[in-house]
């Protein structure tokens, strides 16, 4: 068994050269160049490496908003984690279920006594009224004349309009679209008022 | 198709003899899956290795210091040094009592039929220690004014303790699969539903219309790709004194089984139009009980383990 460089290398008095390090150190440059003779050493003193320092670590059971359960390892001390969001009850992975999707709570019935004093007309979106829907219906085809007329008339000076007017209307009518703001009603409320509307 | 003759050849000799579409019926099947909602249970063998590691991240990490966490004599400390005292010093809550910088360090092996370390276990000692101790005033409660702590859902629900095997709230860590029984009394089997593909039809739609049509349309179901996942074939049957060559007595089957997922609902058979009795959601064990073994052998490589 041969030796290992760095325990023959170490020694400087030492004229016996290697053979293996004699064919390391004959590079492409050939063994008759002056710099090839001198020897490149290889050190493998044994380094101190520092093992990193990781903080202490318990193991947290994590009880999401529907109550299922899991276990962590954290750097928390407590042993249980409530959450109170997450995806169990965000409107993002829960599409289907109503009563995420309406951000108005009123449970104090302040938004409710605002509306007695002031009226409706600063909801973002207009609420139908039963009246106002026959109304609209009575009005309907009169609205479609209307606004046929207007195209047509939209057509033909659709060439000389300033298309900036066009966008300030569309972007101050987006928020009206919007389905996660419904004005006014709890979700309660809404559940009740779409099985009155299913009946 | 490069030796036009020879087709029309093979095609001449062919017509003549019974083809394979009236020797066989082409059936389309839906396997439909409930996948597992909880995760399984660890070995015995996951469970002591985990615990190894923990109490090796024991002797590994830095200590845990308190002072970091909570300010002296505040409630939550006392809370703190209440419990610690309780664990005989131990920080951790799940690992029993192991001591990482004494003299008996090195014995980190749990004895045979200990309980600790097992999901259970570790379970219990965090809910234990979940539970607040000291008062907003630093007193401490005496036990029977303690608040326990809420316990989560077991693992096994009502449906698993009474063994219906209708309710799809059953094997939570198991995919369920629908198999539908049809026929009365002794002639009655297993299987899962399925239908004749008309012409117009491609296999996937058939599956989604038949499953309609024998369970109900209160499900949300989703046909899983295109290709079925598993087939099985019924071979003609011949009258006496009859060759292959000639019209069977009774027509083979070549069922071709589709994969579903089911998100909500439920399957409801009034009213099908397959003859089906009774419906079940079962694991591919007890799948294996139920159906016949070469129907059973045909779809069982699509199963998964759980």
């Amino acid at each position: 068994m041969g030796k290992l460089p760095s325990t023959l290398l170490r020694r400087p008095t030492s004229l016996y050269t290697s053979p293996s390090t004699s064919t390391a150190t004959t590079g492409p440059s050939g063994p008759s160049s002056p710099r090839c003779l001198l020897q490149h050493q290889q050190l493998r003193h044994a380094t101190f490496v520092l093992r990193p320092r990781r903080p202490y670590q318990f193991t947290q059971l994590v009880q999401l908003s529907d109550g299922s359960t899991f276990t962590v390892r954290t750097t928390m001390p407590s042993a249980l984690y409530k959450s109170t969001k997450d995806s169990r009850n965000h409107v993002l992975w829960q599409p289907t279920e109503k009563s995420l999707r309406n951000i108005e709570v009123d449970e104090a019935g302040k938004l409710a006594a605002f509306r007695d004093r002031y009226g409706r007309g600063w909801d973002t979106e207009e609420v139908p009224d039963e009246e106002a829907e026959a109304a609209a219906a009575a009005t309907q085809t009169a609205h479609v004349e209307a606004k046929k007329a207007e195209a047509t008339q939209d057509q033909q000076d659709a060439a000389g309009e300033d298309p900036f007017d066009s966008l300030v209307d569309l972007i101050s009518s987006y928020s009206k679209f919007d389905p996660n703001t419904k004005g006014g009603k709890s979700a309660k409320d809404a559940a009740r008022d779409e099985g009155k509307k299913r009946r | 198709m490069s030796h036009p003759v020879t087709a029309t050849e093979t095609t001449t000799e062919e017509t003549p003899s019974v083809t394979s579409a009236t020797r066989y019926k082409i059936k389309s099947g839906l396997i439909l899956t409930r996948p597992p909602l909880l995760t399984r249970e660890p070995t015995p063998f996951e469970a002591a290795f985990y615990l190894y590691q923990k109490r090796l991240n024991e002797r590994l990490a830095v200590p845990f210091r308190r002072e970091f966490y909570f300010r002296t004599d505040t409630a939550a400390d006392l809370d703190w040094r209440l419990k610690l005292r309780e664990r005989h010093g131990v920080p951790a809550k799940d690992i029993g009592r192991y001591n990482p910088r004494g003299r008996v360090a090195w014995n980190d092996e749990v004895l045979v039929g200990s309980e600790t370390g097992m999901t259970a276990d570790i379970v219990e000692s965090l809910l234990k220690d979940a539970e607040v101790r000291i008062s907003e005033d630093g007193e401490e409660i005496v036990d029977d004014e303690r608040v326990p702590v809420e316990r989560p859902m077991p693992r096994r629900t009502e449906a698993d303790e009474k063994g219906d095997a209708r309710r799809l709230d059953r094997a939570l860590d198991q995919t369920l699969y629908l198999v539908v029984k049809k026929g009365e009394g002794e002639a009655a089997t297993w299987q899962f539903p399925a239908g004749d593909v008309p012409t117009q039809e491609v296999l996937h739609e058939t599956a989604a219309r038949v499953l309609a049509e024998s369970a109900g349309v209160n499900m949300n179901t989703w046909v899983v790709g295109r290709v079925p996942v598993a087939h099985y074939v019924t071979e003609p049957i011949f009258a006496e004194g009859e060759d292959a060559a000639t019209a069977p007595k009774r027509r083979g089957e070549k069922i071709f089984f589709l994969k579903g997922r089911i998100m909500a609902g439920q399957a409801d058979l009034t009213g099908n139009k397959h003859g089906l009795t009774d419906y079940q959601w079962l694991t591919k064990d007890e799948i294996k009980r139920v159906l016949p073994w070469d129907y059973y052998r045909s779809v069982r490589n699509m199963m998964a383990d759980r």
